[in-house]
C-alpha cells in the first residue's frame, strides 16, 4: 500500500486537489496524508510589531482547513490522515514525504488569479520534488 | 496584473508627491541648496523603496537616516553646503515618547495575547452570533474596531484574522465579507486613541496631548465612522451574507472551539488587572503630566515583575524592527526640515489654501487620505506633522484649534483603507487570506475599501468644519 502526500492551503480551489487526491486514494487503496505548510514569510517586509506568535495562529488555522479536508474525506469513506509543518513550502515539502515515506506526492494546479505558483515555476517545483524524494509527484 | 497596478498607483502617488516636492523650489522664495535635492532624493528613495516593497522598511528607513548623516559629514567636509544634520541633533529630533510607548505597549501586549484571550473572545463572538451570518459580521467588526482602539493594528489583525476566516468557513460565508470589514475597522478603530494606530500616537506625543484629551477628541468621529462602515458592509456583503448555510458541521465547530480556549488563565488575570490600572492611568496621568511612554512602561513594568517571564524571550518578542523604523524616519524627517523642504511645502500648501483654515483642513484630510491610500502612512504623517506646525502658526485662525491635526490623524488613519498597500494591517491580512488559500486582489480590496475611505473622509471633514 502505498502513501498519498496531498498538500493544501484550504479555499475554494483547494477543494478540486481534495476531491482527486481522495478519489485517488480510494482507487488505489493507498494512505492518504493532507498536508498544510504555515509560512510566515509575507510578514518578512513589513516593519508592524509583531509581538503575536503568528506561527501558532497559522497553525491553529492549518489544522482547522486539514479538518476541513478530512471531514470531506470521510464523507467518502476515506480516512486520512493530517499534518501541519512551518516553513516554506518547497522545504516543508519534501521533509513530510521523507518523514511519511510518501509514494506520491499531490499538489494543486495553479488558477490565474488565486496561484501561489506560475505553472514555469510549478514545473520546477514538480522536478525539485522528484529528485528531492524519489516520490511520484503529480499537479493535480 | 496586480502587481502591476500596484506598482502604477504608488507610481503615481510617489511620481505626484516627488513631482510636487521638486517644482517647489519654482513656486517658493527660491534660493535651495544643493542639500534640500540630496534629502529630498534621499527621502523620496526611501518612500519608494517603502511603498514598492523593494526592501524591508526598517531597512529602507536606516538607509535614509544613514545617507543623511554621511552626506552631511563627508560631504558637509569637503562642501558646506551639504551640511544638512548631525547626529546628535537628530537624536534630539527622535521623538522618544513615541518610541518608548510603542515599546511598552509591545512588551504588554506580548504577554497580553499569550493568554489566548483574543481567540477566547473571537470564538465567544462566534457563540454570541449563534449562527447568524449577519450578527456575527457586526460583532466581529465591532470587536476588531474596539480591539485596534488599544491594541496596533497589525496585532490586532494577526489575532482576529485567523480565527475569522475560519468562523466564516464554518457558517458558509466568504471569508472576505467578514475579513474586509475587519481590516477597514481596525484602521478606523486605530485613530480613536493614542496607542491604536502609529499616525494616532505620533500626531498625539507630537502635542502632548494626554489619553484623555485625544480619545475625548477622536473617539465620537470613530464610533460615527464604524457606523458608517457596518451599514456600508452590510450592503456591499449582502449576497455573501445571506448565502450563508444554516446548519454548522458539528467537526468544524469542535475544531474550531480546540483553538479557542485560554492557554494561560492566571497571565490573563494579572494582565487583566494590571491592564486596567495601566488604562486608568492612561486617563488620569494628564493632571501628573504623566507622558504617555511612562504610562506604558509602567504597566509593562508591572506585568513583568509580576508574571517574572523569561527576559531574555521576552525580549526577543519585542519588535526592534519597528523601532528603528521609527528612529530611522525621525532623523531622516530632521534632514527634511533642516534642508528647508517642509517649510517649502507648508509655505506652497498655505499658498494654496489662502491662508483660509476651512480649505487648508480640507487640503490637509483629502491629501493626507489620498497619499495614505497609496504609500506608508507612518512616514508620510512624520513628514507632515512639521508642515502642519507651520501651518498652524502661519493660518491666524489655526493657532486656537488643533483643526489641522485632527485632519492629519483622521486622514492618514482613514485614508489607509483605499487600497490594501495603504496600511501594513491591510498587507498582513491579505497575506493570512492567502494562507488560507483566499486571494484578495488589489481590485477586489479597491472596490470596497475606496467607497468607505470616502465617506469616512466626508464624516471626518464635515465634523472638522463643524467643530473648527
Amino acid at each position: 500500500m502505498g502513501k498519498i502526500l496531498c498538500a493544501i492551503r484550504g479555499g475554494p480551489d483547494s477543494r478540486p486537489t481534495q476531491e482527486q487526491a481522495i478519489a485517488l486514494a480510494k482507487e488505489r487503496g493507498d494512505e492518504l496524508i493532507f498536508l498544510y505548510v504555515a509560512d510566515v514569510s509575507f510578514l518578512d517586509r513589513t516593519a508592524a510589531p509583531l509581538v503575536v506568535d503568528v506561527e501558532s495562529e497559522l497553525e491553529l488555522m492549518g489544522w482547522f482547513q486539514l479538518a476541513m479536508a478530512r471531514e470531506q474525506a470521510m464523507a467518502e469513506g476515506v480516512e486520512a490522515k493530517i499534518m501541519v509543518r512551518h516553513g516554506h513550502l518547497r522545504t516543508e515539502l519534501v521533509a513530510a514525504a521523507r518523514q511519511v515515506g510518501a509514494t506520491l506526492i499531490l499538489l494543486g494546479r495553479p488558477l490565474e488569479e488565486t496561484a501561489v505558483f506560475d505553472q514555469e515555476s510549478l514545473q520546477a517545483l514538480v522536478a525539485h520534488l522528484q529528485a528531492a524524494t524519489g516520490a511520484e509527484v503529480r499537479a493535480l | 496584473m496586480k502587481r502591476y497596478m500596484r506598482i502604477a498607483l504608488a507610481g503615481v502617488g510617489l511620481g505626484a508627491f516627488g513631482g510636487g516636492m521638486w517644482l517647489l523650489p519654482w513656486a517658493g522664495e527660491g534660493g535651495h541648496g544643493p542639500s534640500f535635492f540630496i534629502t529630498g532624493g534621499i527621502f523620496l528613495l526611501v518612500f519608494a523603496a517603502i511603498s514598492l516593497r523593494w526592501m524591508h522598511e526598517t531597512a529602507a528607513a536606516l538607509m535614509g537616516a544613514v545617507a543623511v548623516w554621511l552626506v552631511h559629514y563627508i560631504g558637509g567636509t569637503f562642501f558646506p553646503a551639504l551640511h544638512i544634520v548631525g547626529f546628535e541633533e537628530s537624536m534630539a529630533f527622535v521623538d522618544w515618547n513615541v518610541i518608548f510607548l510603542v515599546l511598552g505597549m509591545m512588551i504588554f501586549m506580548a504577554m497580553f495575547s499569550e493568554s489566548g484571550v483574543f481567540r477566547w473572545l473571537a470564538f465567544r463572538a462566534f457563540r454570541l452570533g449563534r449562527g447568524n451570518a449577519w450578527l456575527l459580521g457586526l460583532i466581529l467588526v465591532l470587536l476588531t474596531g474596539i480591539t485596534s482602539s488599544f491594541l496596533n493594528n497589525v496585532t490586532a489583525i494577526l489575532l482576529l484574522v485567523p480565527l475569522t476566516i475560519q468562523i466564516a468557513e464554518t457558517v458558509g460565508v466568504h471569508p472576505f465579507a467578514y475579513v474586509i470589514p475587519e481590516v477597514l475597522a481596525s484602521n478606523i478603530g486605530g485613530a480613536a486613541t493614542l496607542i491604536g494606530d502609529p499616525p494616532s500616537t505620533l500626531v498625539g506625543s507630537h502635542l502632548g496631548l494626554g489619553f484623555f484629551e485625544y480619545a475625548v477628541e477622536v473617539a465620537p468621529v470613530v464610533g460615527l465612522c464604524l457606523f458608517v462602515l457596518l451599514g456600508m458592509s452590510a450592503w456591499l456583503y449582502r449576497h455573501d451574507l445571506a448565502a450563508a448555510r444554516g446548519r454548522l458541521s458539528p467537526t468544524l465547530v469542535a475544531q474550531l472551539e480546540a483553538g479557542a480556549h485560554m492557554t494561560d488563565a492566571p497571565l490573563l488575570r494579572k494582565a487583566g488587572v494590571v491592564g486596567a490600572v495601566t488604562l486608568l492611568l492612561f486617563f488620569i496621568g494628564e493632571l501628573f503630566d504623566l507622558p504617555p511612554s511612562v504610562v506604558a512602561l509602567s504597566g509593562a513594568t508591572a506585568l513583568i515583575v509580576w508574571v517574572r517571564p523569561d527576559m531574555h524571550r521576552m525580549l526577543r518578542e519585542v519588535d526592534w524592527t519597528t523601532l528603528f523604523f521609527f528612529i530611522g524616519l525621525f532623523v531622516l524627517v530632521d534632514g527634511l526640515e533642516q534642508a528647508g523642504i517642509v517649510q517649502t511645502i507648508a509655505q506652497t500648501i498655505g499658498h494654496l489654501a489662502g491662508n483660509n483654515l476651512t480649505a487648508a483642513t480640507i487640503l490637509m484630510v483629502w491629501v493626507a487620505g489620498g497619499v495614505s491610500a497609496a504609500v506608508d502612512n507612518i512616514p508620510f504623517t512624520i513628514a507632515a506633522l512639521p508642515i502642519a506646525d507651520l501651518l498652524s502658526n502661519s493660518i491666524h485662525s489655526a493657532q486656537t484649534g488643533q483643526a489641522l491635526y485632527w485632519a492629519l490623524i483622521y486622514g492618514a488613519d482613514f485614508g489607509g483603507n483605499g487600497t490594501y498597500i495603504g496600511g501594513a494591517a491591510n498587507i498582513v491580512a491579505v497575506g493570512l487570506l492567502a494562507q488560507a488559500g483566499y486571494r484578495l486582489s488589489f481590485t477586489r480590496f479597491l472596490r470596497d475599501g475606496a467607497p468607505v475611505t470616502v465617506a469616512t473622509l466626508l464624516v471626518a471633514t464635515l465634523w472638522l468644519l463643524v467643530r473648527y
